[in-house]
């Protein structure tokens, strides 16, 4: 029985056209990682932009400290304080602070006979 | 509320394709699961913050929504219903009708908001402002306290950390109660508003407090966390009602049929809406210490700034750290103060360790969980750009 | 037709072994593949549970990048005439396809063209499964080794790709398996590649005209 073989050896149009397709795969994976790397150095242009949306903003305002807001010294001389300027006072500290962890369920509990008696 | 103390704000639904990427993502390592199988939020260590919702790559994780009850509350003709916004929503909101990121779109959201049919559209901005006198002027009296002056004796220690960003109060209850003295007993902006808008309003606009609802539009899913803590009632009542968060709004403008880009400009209702650019700082990481040193240095130096610009605490890396030299009035002399600036949890644990241990010479140290401050936040429209 | 007897040896040791391998891999990573996407728990307790069927997803991928690697590696000539065969379309290959070969069952054809070691369908199948895999492991692999760093958005599009990929290769290989196991008129090479790598030189010399012509004797 007779048995049919391929011929050895290689033609150049062989030899390149394999060459070629490695160096294909090498040029997909590298535009590959090309498109990785560019996504990962954009994918946190938005935070930046917003900041500097922020920054803009706070310059264009006409007020640009909080002691100057003029609602905010109403609020302390009309309410929390009144007749003065006076933060963390007593009504302010009833108000606008807090405690934390072990100490929040006495706050509660402070709070609940502070409104029973009023 | 039961919902929130049962399941918490987030939760994996079940479209997780197991792909992994969050438990990186999440500060405290509260998500469990391998690579392949589901992944699952552990409700004591999550902070609620939303990072592993914005970062999820096929939108998995969900937050808990409170949108049906704000939308009842509108539709309700006794509820007086007021609103307040976040400095971060203005510049991110226009996202989500095709606007560039940090875009500002503040006086078209107001209009928005009363369309939707706000009675009163006030601005968290203004709380802000209240944030840096209380928070600023307890700091000083921390420094004070330190320095050894007369009459400053119940301040607490120092350093200061800041208290705005519930998802770091949170994280510093779970794992570091040693270091809850040093936080600034002053509320967040949100949880300031609350209690101002149902004591001072209804003084100044004659209503009954009973009636009135708050809803906050934040960009912060761990707000809505911080609006069911049990503490916040001092103004009798639950503080702040509903948080929304910038999706949620942005959602709730489409779904009324408002054609947003070409709405009118307009302003945020007198009393409590009036903000500064102090405030507007606020949702970008150290622009509260920014705020807080514009302040801090005119009170104690009782000379005016003529640049207000602390640009040292500006900038988007996870520690900063600056030195401001205030020269004190009162002293007579010029103090060093020395602040660090933090943004993404994951970089707190050595600051905190250097605390605890008293290696630690700053005066004041801000926390914000996500990077980049609160423009990065859970409740911020979602971006996937990839160049 | 003149009288040809003997056999012929199409594929060597080394290919049927990357073939085999390369079987096993596709058929696990696809079943595991499957199970994940459409949540078919049933088969991911096969292999022990989603996490577990993961891990043998990822390992069963080294060995579907790795097999053929190694096998470039070492028969480089092989691989470059593979290359050059499937990229050669001449005349008859294009005639070929538009008779499909006469494989589909309405379309009649007295002698489908003259064709080489493979024929024009089985081609652009050897294009088509290079390009796939190309893609399932260039993405399959930042999926598993930098999921913790790399951006929300290509991670998206990585299983995006993966996904479509895949599915087009799963379907792809079972229509090669239909034509190489089922069908009447080729499942006559089966053994060519999957057991000792001869097929009747008769069979050859019609099927593949061209290279059959191009072959050398060896007693």
């Amino acid at each position: 029985m007779s048995i049919f073989t391929e011929k050895d050896g290689i033609t150049r149009r062989q030899f390149f056209k394999g060459a070629g397709m490695l160096a294909f795969t090498a040029v997909v994976a590298g535009v590959f990682a090309k498109v990785g790397v560019d996504v990962f150095a954009a994918s946190d242009d938005y935070i930046q932009k917003r900041a500097e949306g922020l920054y803009t903003l706070d310059e264009q305002m006409a007020i640009r400290k909080s002691h100057e807001n003029p609602e905010i010294l109403q609020i302390y001389k009309d309410f929390l304080s009144p007749g003065e300027i006076k933060p963390v006072s007593e009504k302010a500290h009833h108000l606008l602070h807090t405690r934390y962890g072990k100490d929040i369920p006495g706050l509660i509990e402070e709070l609940a006979t502070h409104h029973d008696a009023a | 509320m039961s919902t929130v103390s049962t399941t918490g704000i987030i939760t994996v639904s079940n479209e997780c394709k197991a792909c992994d990427h969050c438990t990186f993502i999440c500060p405290t390592g509260a998500i469990s699961g391998k690579l392949g199988e589901k992944h699952h939020i552990e409700l004591k260590k999550c902070i609620n913050c939303g990072q592993c919702l914005i970062n999820c790559p096929f939108g998995a994780i969900e937050d808990y929504s409170m949108v049906n009850e704000v939308k009842a509350a509108l539709a309700d003709p006794k509820k007086f219903v007021v609103v307040q916004e976040a400095p971060a929503v203005r510049v991110a909101l226009g996202e989500e009708f095709g606007l560039a990121p940090g875009t500002n779109v503040k006086n078209k959201m107001y209009a928005a908001l009363r369309k939707l049919g706000f009675d009163k559209v006030y601005d968290t901005e203004f709380t802000a402002d209240l944030t840096i006198m209380e928070e600023g002027t307890e700091l000083i009296h921390r420094v004070f306290n330190a320095l050894g002056v007369e009459g400053f004796e119940n301040s607490g220690p120092l350093p200061q950390f800041t208290s705005c960003c519930p998802a770091w109060i949170k994280y510093a209850e779970d794992k570091y109660p040693h270091v809850l003295p040093h936080i600034s007993s002053a509320k967040s902006p949100q949880q300031m508003f609350g209690p101002v808008a149902k004591t001072y309003l209804p003084e100044k606009l004659n209503i009954n407090p009973a009636d009135i609802t708050v809803v906050s539009v934040m960009p912060c899913t761990a707000k809505k966390y911080e609006c069911d803590r049990p503490e916040f009632m001092s103004s009798g009542f639950k503080d702040v009602d509903y948080v929304v968060t910038t999706r949620e709004l942005a959602q709730m403008i489409k779904d009324a049929g408002i054609d947003f880009l070409n709405l009118s400009d307009e302003k945020a209702d007198k009393l409590i809406g009036l903000s500064t650019g102090a405030a507007t700082i606020f949702g970008a990481t150290g622009g509260v210490m920014e705020a807080a040193l514009r302040t801090a240095y005119e009170l104690l130096s009782g000379q005016t700034l003529d640049k207000v610009d602390f640009k040292a605490v500006r900038g988007l890396a996870p520690v900063r750290e600056a030195t401001v030299e205030i020269p004190v009035k009162a002293l007579g002399k010029a103090l060093p103060v020395n602040v660090c600036i933090v943004t993404g949890l994951k970089h707190v644990d050595t600051v905190i360790e250097d605390v605890l241990a008293g290696r630690s010479n700053y005066h004041f140290i801000e926390v914000m969980n996500c990077p980049g401050g609160c423009i990065n936040g859970g409740g911020q429209p979602i971006r996937r750009d990839t160049y | 037709m003149s009288e040809i007897s003997g056999k012929v040896l199409k594929h060597d040791t080394q290919t049927r072994s990357m073939h085999w391998v390369h079987l096993i891999g596709f058929l696990i990573l696809a079943l595991t593949g499957i199970a994940f996407y459409w949540d078919l728990i049933g088969i991911s307790n096969i292999f022990g549970g989603p996490a577990n069927a993961s891990l043998v997803h990822r390992w069963a991928g080294v060995i579907f990048t790795a097999g053929p690697t190694i096998y470039i590696l070492l028969n480089f000539e092989r691989f470059a005439k593979f290359i050059d065969t499937i990229s050669h379309f001449t005349k008859d290959d294009f005639a070929w396809l538009k008779t499909m070969g006469g494989y589909i069952p309405f379309i009649k054809v007295d002698k489908a063209p003259p064709q080489d070691k493979y024929n024009a369908g089985q081609k652009i199948l050897g294009g088509l499964i290079i390009v796939g895999c190309l893609l399932v492991i260039l993405t399959g692999f930042p999926m598993w080794l930098w999921r913790h760093t790399l951006p929300a958005a290509f991670l998206a599009m990585c299983y995006n790709i993966h996904f479509w990929t895949a599915i087009i290769m799963i379907l792809l290989i079972c229509g090669h398996f239909f034509l190489a196991a089922i069908h009447p008129k080729s499942r006559i090479e089966f053994a060519s590649m999957m057991l000792d790598g001869y097929v009747d030189a008769e069979i050859t010399s019609h099927h593949n005209e061209k290279w059959f012509n191009a072959l050398q004797k060896v007693e």
